[in-house]
């Protein structure tokens, strides 16, 4: 049974699963000598009686904005174009150390700023259930490529919804972990108060395991939790040892701002689908009212803005990625940030500058964190009378590449959030898939993946594998 | 005539809002939804009362070229966000510290030197590079 003659070729045949010329994968996947490379080496471990570690031969896709030191690492923008990092991030190095095969780097919106995907200078991403459909974004190759059976799990980042949105387009399960409590180092900053390294997975039993594997303190990122890490697995029981009300006593509130207008019809039908399963549980369901959430978004929009415009301006053309020569140094400057720099991009830095200028700061910038002081309030308000809360991961399922929305639901750095697919609405194929959000206390992802895994296996008639993957299956 | 009256009825209306939530002097946890509403109102006096974005000006400061096209395309994208933005210019915050950042430990390691052992790597990703140095253009102010 060895991985290098058996596992690995088939591996390599569902790397390009998803058909050109609308790849999620494909940008730098390595050469089939080092996937190759990588197998042997398991094996000779293997054979060694050595302990090749949790995730031997598992594949892992990796967002393009966090950095690997044998693949690029572009961000999704031409200004990176090529560029390689020189170090691994922490995140990547800690899945490698416990034996996972980095398979290749996923699509994304440039720089994280997009929520379809199509804001990548290089390519479209096709979503799985779809592929006139986008899997979401910033996260959206990932999404698809676990969606897609590509890898088995994928890290992504999480500013205002990166991993959150795509996971509901495509079907699978993504976390968002408590900020601080996964390392940002080699994570190309976009907005450095509330990114988040977050993971994928098809089940949520891969996801917790993913997120133990890369939690936990580091020295080069000051803003990293020391606080211990817990054996998430330690909450997946396997489903036919529960009780039947295995959630007995569980509060759970409904966010009833994001059921209400605008919100999707299925969406709402899937959404309140979840919450009678919650109570078949043994859940209270409640509907919960947070006033101040329809400010989170504006909110969230001018600090991220506001920091990125500060962060992307490491982006000069000097030290690295693509420069225009110019006589001039402003020239240079300005002329290697706008060939570099995609149209979504550049609207962002300038309404950052704005925000952050003299006269204005206090108008926006200071107004937004002041905003988000009392949404983080409002929040741990209700988690201290729910033990969760629960509501749509988007408005709506997956809409068609070029349709062009770009309203996430906004969330804010402290507490954690997983998506889970809860159902499906009409489209596509065979559905599209419908994600439910659930919001737990800081850094109590444990309390989160239990009630998620539980919800997950209990769950029937469901079955999240799109028809691209089910087809294939049959065959 | 109508548009004299239009403004008196909104700043009479604004005065009204302002009056009220002298009733709610801080805001500890969520915002009374008469706050939420007068944001209507507050966003259309705050967004008159801020200058619109100067789109060469702030592409001129972020350092970013602007075709002419660009700016005419951008400028109308960027005052409608800006004017969302305006949404939370009335709420009242007086009492309301900013949140820099999620509330998380700041573990700062000591101030002590470390060789980074991929320079290499590093020099190879510079565009223009003369052995020590980086290489680029004489930098010339005209402000």
């Amino acid at each position: 049974m060895l991985l290098s003659t058996l596992q690995t070729p088939r591996s390599l045949s569902r790397l390009t699963r998803l058909p050109h010329p609308l790849p999620s994968a494909a940008p730098h996947l390595p050469d089939d000598d080092v996937l190759l490379s990588h197998a042997r080496r398991l094996d000779a471990q293997i054979a060694a009686g050595e302990d090749p570690g949790p995730f031997a031969g598992v594949l892992v896709g990796v967002k393009d904005n966090i950095c690997t030191a044998d693949m690029p690492s572009t961000a999704g923008s031409r200004i990176l174009e090529g560029y390689r990092a020189p170090f691994d991030a922490t995140a990547v190095k800690r899945v490698r150390e416990l034996g996972g095969v980095v398979v290749g780097k996923t699509n994304m919106d440039e720089f994280g700023m997009g929520s379809t995907t199509e804001a990548s200078a290089f390519q479209v991403t096709a979503n799985p259930w779809d592929e006139s459909r986008v899997p979401g974004g910033s996260s959206g190759g990932s999404a698809a490529a676990v969606s897609a059976r590509q890898f088995v799990v994928s890290l992504g980042s999480d500013t205002g919804g990166s991993v959150r949105q795509p996971a509901s387009f495509c079907g699978v399960v993504g976390l968002k972990p408590t900020y601080g409590r996964v390392s940002r180092f080699g994570l190309m900053a976009y907005a450095s108060s509330l990114d988040a390294i977050g993971c994928f997975g098809s089940s949520v039993a891969d996801t917790g395991i993913l997120l133990h594997a890369i939690a936990g303190h580091d020295r080069f990122d000051a803003t990293s939790s020391k606080q211990d890490v817990p054996d998430f697995q330690s909450h997946f029981h396997s489903v036919s040892s529960l009780e039947s009300k295995p959630l007995k006593g569980l509060r759970v509130g409904l966010i009833c701002e994001t059921i209400d207008d605008g919100i999707d019809a299925g969406v709402i039908s899937a959404i309140r689908a979840a919450a009678l399963h919650f109570e078949e549980l043994g859940c209270s369901v409640n509907e919960v009212s947070l006033p101040s959430f329809s400010l989170g978004l504006p909110a969230y929009y001018i600090l991220a803005v506001s920091e990125s415009s500060s962060n992307l301006s490491r982006y000069d053309g000097i030290r690295y990625g693509n420069q225009v020569y110019a006589d001039e140094l402003d020239s240079l400057y300005g002329g290697s940030r706008a060939k570099g720099f995609g149209s979504e991009v550049k609207m962002r830095i300038l309404m950052g500058t704005y925000s952050l200028s003299a006269g204005y700061y206090d108008a926006y910038y200071k107004r937004a964190q002041q905003v988000r002081t009392i949404i983080r309030n409002s929040f741990k308000e209700a988690l201290n009378q729910n033990d969760i809360l629960i509501s749509p991961a988007a408005p709506s399922a997956a809409y068609k590449i070029g349709e062009k929305k770009n309203s996430p639901l906004a969330m804010y750095a402290g507490d954690i959030m997983t998506v889970l697919p809860c159902g499906f609405v009409e489209g596509g194929h065979a559905g599209l898939p419908v994600g439910l959000q659930m919001i737990g206390a800081a850094f109590n992802e444990g309390e989160l993946l239990r009630v998620g895994h539980i919800f997950e296996q209990t769950l029937e008639n469901c079955r999240f594998v799109p028809p691209i993957v089910a087809d294939d299956i049959a065959y | 005539m109508t548009s004299k009256g239009l403004l008196r009825g909104a700043s009479l209306t604004a005065n009204a809002v302002w009056h009220r939530s002298s009733f709610f002097p801080k805001v500890t946890v969520s915002v009374h939804p008469k706050l939420v509403k007068f944001q209507s109102f507050s966003s259309t006096t705050a967004c008159s009362s801020l200058p619109p974005p100067d789109l060469p000006r702030l592409a001129k400061t972020a350092q970013i070229s602007l075709t002419p096209n660009e700016v005419e395309e951008i400028a109308p994208k960027i005052q409608q966000v800006i004017e969302w933005f305006g949404q939370l210019q009335g709420i009242d915050l007086e009492s309301v510290e900013p949140s820099i950042r999620a509330e998380t430990e700041n573990n700062l390691r000591g101030n002590a030197p470390e060789t980074f052992d991929h320079r290499d790597a590093l020099i190879a990703s510079v565009p223009s590079y003369e052995e020590p140095y980086i290489k680029v253009p004489r930098v010339l102010s005209m402000d």
